[in-house]
């Protein structure tokens, strides 16, 4: 077998188990004398809590216990910034999916009888629903007591002078964008499995991306020793950011302690975890661009607002990377950028792939090309004008440093037949059928900026049958990291997958590596796992060298399944060595922290706990061919190209993997997922009424990377886990513009819309 | 606990109606589950038809066919008989939810659910088919139009079921198109849908014309005055747009989840102006 | 209830309550966890099992129906030593990213596969259609699928 190269497309290793269906998620354990646990909900958007009757449903043969927020004895609040959520709701209820009591029970059906005997004492309050007028005067607060009313969190970047910059500018071009929630739509929803064991220690397994936060939070809100929990982390069946934080971890760890020594199961089903889970943040954006006479961007003025519903979950961090994020890849001189991440009581705003990114991105990109046709310049010509390079001071004041493909990744489009050949392909619309072409540039920063810790700890261990055995700290979700810790590890060893071995996050063997999002987890991790094997390699060396009685270490070296050396072509198994070395030469730990901006883009230090500014991007431009269907409104996007910068591909076909999916998850986001929230309440409760795109609505789509080299990443690799989302609404966008003339401000782009937006054009066409 | 019957020929099937009387009856489950799963469906005890032979298969009988009831709906698309008579009916189910509801769901349940978006239910209107309805001591039959009450209501009488659909064959139509709009391209809900069968002459000229559209009123809508206009005419678009106003004011939708009123009246116009440019 | 069907090439004799879904026997009640749950209303696929070589919706299902069936779970596929073409097809052309989509969407590809032994990209779309991927964007299991469909040669796609 071959060994595990850096750059070759290697298949995954758990692609084999779970082929087979052997490989077991949070979702698929269950076990003897199993407990049932599950969750009343509110159902309402905002009320006082009177009473909470639980008399009736505790009589109920099979129910073991029914508990509320009296029986925390911890905070009963959760959160990863602000700790504004509560467990078990106590005195108010902020959403419809809050939760207010918790069923413990024999089985599915008694469990299920329970929940619908539980009867809430409710008196409603006003509610509020838009972050705009939640900011006004007079609006209902969802948190009383909190000092900025319902603003979580305002974030205000400005460099230059915009008034002045406007004046000087030749053309200006302005509008407002809507976006609504999406929802993760994971296909295993949030489930885990708990138990506590007879020495007191409470072992959750769930699907998670943040094992090692979920631990303190667990800790803090039911107040319990930390070191009690343990959390494994198998692979999720898809998370996207709906797994960072906690689901049910901590209803899991007060249902453990009422019936102790048996195994506890909690499994949302898809209306629960569609009313109950953070979803992505709507947005309302209002964007004003000025460019000069040669098409130089001069003065952009943004204000947008995040609805981030009743809890913090990350919202504020989530505004805060819109904000960095809300000129794009370009140089303009003078910008002011206000940011409002706003309480309602909707549905929670959380993390989700891309993490306040897509909205931006969508309303500059669309900006670009408005301008574009104002001015009469190509979508390519402004955007080229105006790209971004290492070396230039970006529009919020930092210097750009590290690898900055974008130029390059705008020429590699341009000269893509897919773009030469556009106007050819568009000339063959069909009758009824109008065909357009767009682009979109996209970039994303890695990490959590320039105060909260990013570091990983790996893990390395030679093991009793001669295999290396990495301990991830970072999970799985799907985007493959598990394997692309074996090629790394198994690269610098020089092992074949024979002789690799991989743990998955378990946090009583794994060491705190921070959580699976931010587009950080080869990297953070990968470096951390560059050190450790080079370490634990060096060890090995140096014991196999003395064994060998070689002059110098350079005489021996690695191989599959051993230690070889060269003068003399002896070799020893490594499952010799384990017998050599001592138990501390066996293993080899170390930490990696990621590098942090030196510059300062603001003096408020809350924005720059919530991550401003960045250090390293990633970059892109995106192009798709669309054809609308004057009749239905419907849009089909008939081709897709993504050309990104992200640094070095350490296994081309798990680097694809993640920019088809991010691609497929934004052409939903762009055409068919429509979140409809109306008064707090979700009119859209289950895959049957929240469309997510079928194999038939995604086109064959095509990646080119760009084969650059970020230094500071492992091999020279870049984030790649979130850019592709950013690009498809505003590419879209752009390329039904261009087919028939229209602009649509509000998304998802449905048939709907746009045959509106189309009888409109002919209204005024008419009219004319 | 509900109990599930399973009986494998109608003598069975008409002794545990009797004695299940309260019992709700099923074929594929596609439908009925998801309401259980909704806490919808309140009977005691549950009858699948899955099993009933005589219930399933495509028999042609001179210039009819008789379509059995619990036909899966991939058992028609692969049937030759329907392929070669009533390429309308391939067309609706191709596009019928997905390949996995299509081999177990049925006709019969796809007309007894008579949801106002069942996607057969436009074509077998053009079709003019008829239902078969039997009980353990009768059998009768009637047109499908009449059939169909309202949205989930027919005229099915307590120990009927609906057994059999009988279609004439249709040779002088020479083109069956479908046309269904919906969210997205599989596992899709109607939100306007259009059945055609045009009998075209030599000359282009429309010699013969049905027309059903779904999902724009709580049952399937035809219309003998826009067929009216369009026979002696070619599909040209002026005369389709001269038809098109009467096709906005005889739909009655409504506003959902789905779609506003407003679109699906839109819709219904423009799928008739989309006949203009249909290939045979 | 008794019920007599083959699960997985062996003959069983199992209890059951008539009305208990399909899916839930399967997982809870005889520990096959490979089959999944993600909507149960037939919205999604992940619960795609075979019965009697046809794919069907395991949620959807009585354990009643499975007298005298044929049935065939994810489980059920692979040899003693080997990987079905599929499965393996799964795993060298990258169809498989979080895996929780992979079992019924392999079950509904050897049903497409046996209808239409030579489909177009376009076909296996269609025949996919039923089964939703968040993670893949599905153009590596159309490729996986094509390539079964062709008996390519295994090996890295890229």
């Amino acid at each position: 077998m071959k060994s595990l190269e850096i750059g070759r497309p290697i298949p995954r290793v758990d692609a084999y188990s779970k082929t087979t269906g052997q490989e077991r998620y949070a979702a698929d354990y269950y076990g003897e004398n199993l407990v049932w646990a599950g969750v009343k909900r509110a159902g309402i958007a905002h009320a006082l809590i009177k009473d909470i009757h639980i008399d009736d449903a505790k009589t109920l043969p099979g129910v073991i216990s029914i508990l509320t927020h009296k029986d925390i004895q911890g905070s009963n609040r959760q959160g990863m910034i602000r700790k504004d959520q509560p467990v078990l709701a106590d005195n108010k209820v902020n959403h419809c999916g809050d939760a207010v009591a918790l069923v413990l029970a024999e089985d599915k059906a008694s469990l299920h009888k329970a929940l619908d005997l539980i009867t809430l004492d409710l008196e409603p309050l006003p509610g509020i629903f838009d972050p705009e007028k939640a900011i006004g005067e007079g609006a209902p607060l969802v948190h009383e007591g909190h000092p900025q009313g319902n603003v979580l969190f305002k974030g205000v970047l400005e460099t230059g002078d915009i008034e002045i910059g406007f004046k000087e500018c030749h053309a200006v071009v302005e509008a407002c964008f809507e976006l609504p929630h999406q929802e993760h739509a994971y296909l295993e929803t949030e489930a885990g499995w708990a138990i506590l064991k007879e020495n007191g220690q409470l072992k959750i397994v769930v699907s998670t991306q943040s094992p090692f936060r979920d631990r303190s939070e667990v800790a803090e809100a039911l107040g319990i020793n930390v070191e009690k929990v343990r959390i494994i982390a198998p692979y999720c069946g898809g998370a996207f950011g709906g797994k960072d934080g906690v689901t049910v971890q901590t209803l899991l760890g007060l249902a453990v302690f009422h019936c102790p020594g048996r195994p506890i199961k909690m499994w949302w089903d898809r209306e629960e975890s569609f009313l109950a889970s953070p979803k992505r943040h709507p947005a309302r954006l209002y964007y004003r661009l000025g460019v000069k006479p040669d098409g130089a961007l001069h003065a952009l003025d943004v204000r947008f607002y995040y609805d981030t519903g009743p809890y913090d979950h990350l919202g504020g961090a989530v505004m805060a990377l819109g904000l960095e994020h809300a000129c794009g890849p370009y140089r303009i001189s003078n910008v002011s950028l206000k940011g409002f991440c706003v309480y309602t009581n909707s549905p929670i705003g959380g993390a989700f792939r891309g993490f306040g990114v897509p909205q931006v991105t969508a309303a500059m990109e669309q900006m670009m090309d408005m301008m574009a046709t104002q001015l009469g310049l190509s979508p390519f010509e402004i955007r080229k004008r105006n790209a971004i390079r290492c070396g230039d001071k970006n529009p919020i004041g930092i210097s750009v440093t590290g690898s900055t493909g974008f130029e390059e990744c705008l020429k590699t489009l341009e000269e893509h037949y897919l773009w030469k050949k556009r106007n050819e392909w568009k000339s063959k619309a069909g009758p009824f059928k109008k065909r357009g072409v767009g682009i979109a540039s996209v970039m994303h920063g890695m990490g959590y900026g320039p105060v909260v810790p990013d570091f990983a700890n790996a893990k390395i261990e030679l093991t009793r049958e001669g295999k290396f055995r990495v301990f991830s700290g970072v999970v799985d979700i799907g985007q493959g990291n598990a394997s692309t810790y074996l090629q790394i590890a198994g690269a610098i060893l020089n092992q074949d997958m024979a002789h690799m071995e991989l743990v998955l996050p378990d946090t009583e063997s794994a060491l705190p590596s921070g959580s699976a999002s931010a587009s950080r987890t080869t990297s953070t991790f990968g470096n951390a796992l560059i050190g450790a094997a080079q370490s634990l390699k060096h060890r090995v060396l140096q014991r196999a060298a003395i064994y060998f009685m070689a002059k110098e270490i350079k005489e021996v070296d690695l191989i599959p399944g051993g230690v070889n050396h060269f003068t003399t072509g002896k070799e020893i198994p490594l499952s010799e060595m384990f017998h050599i070395l001592d138990d501390s030469e066996k293993v080899a730990a170390y930490t990696f922290t990621a590098p942090t901006a030196k510059e300062n883009p603001t003096e408020d230090q809350n924005l720059r706990l919530h991550g401003v500014p960045h250090l390293i991007f990633s970059y892109g431009v995106h192009l798709c061919y669309v054809e609308v269907d004057e009749l239905t409104g419907n849009i089909e996007v008939k081709r897709y190209l993504a050309v990104s910068d992200c640094g070095r591909i350490i296994n081309p076909q798990t680097f694809e993997q993640q920019i088809h999916g991010g691609i497929a998850q934004g052409i939903g986001y762009a055409l068919c997922e429509e979140f409809i929230v109306k008064e707090g309440r979700v009119r859209t409760p289950d895959l049957a009424t929240y469309i997510i795109p079928t194999a038939l609505d995604v086109p064959e789509m095509d990646s080119i990377p760009l084969e650059s080299y970020e230094p500071t990443g492992p091999f020279g690799l870049k984030g790649a886990g979130e850019i592709s989302i950013d690009g498809p609404l505003p590419a879209i966008a752009n390329a039904v513009a261009d087919a028939c003339g229209v602009r649509l401000f509000r998304s998802p782009f449905t048939p709907e819309r746009v045959l509106k937006a189309l009888k409109e054009r002919e209204n005024r066409e008419f009219e004319h | 606990m509900k109990r599930v019957f399973l009986p494998h020929n109608l003598e069975e099937l008409w002794r545990i109606i009797a004695g299940e009387p309260k019992a709700d009856i099923y074929a594929g489950g596609t439908d009925l589950l998801v309401k259980l799963r909704q806490n919808l469906i309140n009977t005691p005890s549950l009858i699948c038809l899955e099993r009933i032979e005589e219930l399933k298969g495509v028999h042609e009988q001179g210039d009819e066919v008789m379509i059995g009831a619990c036909s899966t709906h991939t058992s028609l698309l692969e049937n030759p008989i329907i392929q070669r008579n009533f390429p309308v009916l391939t067309k609706a189910l191709n596009v019928l939810a997905s390949p996995l509801i299509r081999n177990m769901g049925t006709i019969g349940g796809n007309i007894c659910t008579a949801s106002p978006a069942a996607d057969t239910l436009p074509l077998l209107y053009v079709l003019k088919a008829e239902v078969e309805i039997r009980s353990r001591s009768a059998s009768r039959q009637m047109a499908l139009k009449e059939f169909i009450l309202g949205p989930g209501i027919t005229c099915l009488k307590a120990g009927e079921i609906v057994s059999g659909i009988w279609v004439k064959k249709v040779p002088g139509f020479n083109l069956h198109h479908f046309e269904k709009v919906g969210q997205r391209k599989a596992l899709a809900i109607a939100i306007v849908s259009l059945a055609t069968l045009f009998k075209i002459s030599g000359e282009e000229m429309v010699e013969d014309v049905r027309l059903a559209w779904g999902s724009v009123a709580p049952t399937v809508v035809t219309s003998n005055e826009i067929e009216a206009m369009l026979v002696g005419h070619r599909l040209s678009r002026q005369v389709l747009k001269k038809a098109a106003p009467i096709a906005r004011a005889i739909v009655k939708p409504i506003d959902d989840i789905r779609a506003s009123a407003d679109y699906r009246r839109q819709v219904a116009e423009n799928l008739l102006i989309r006949l203009g440019s249909v290939q045979k | 209830m008794k019920i007599n069907f083959v699960l997985n090439g062996k003959g069983r004799v199992l209890n059951a309550p008539s009305d208990r879904r399909v899916i839930d026997f399967l997982r809870e009640d005889l520990g096959l966890t490979g089959t999944k749950e993600s909507c149960g209303a037939g919205e999604c696929g992940v619960c795609t099992i075979l019965v009697d070589g046809e794919s069907r919706l395991s949620c959807l299902m009585f354990a009643a129906q499975l007298e005298g069936r044929n049935v065939l779970t994810i489980e059920g596929l692979a040899s003693e030593e080997t990987l079905h073409p599929m499965q393996e097809a799964f795993v060298q052309f990258g169809a498989v990213q979080c895996g929780f989509c992979t079992p019924g969407m392999i079950l509904s590809a050897l049903d497409l596969l046996k209808r239409n032994p030579h489909p177009t990209r376009t076909e296996i779309r269609e025949g996919l259609s039923g089964n939703l991927c968040r993670c893949t964007g599905y153009q590596k299991i159309v490729d996986a699928v094509e390539a079964t469909a062709c008996k390519k040669e295994k090996g890295p796609p890229l």
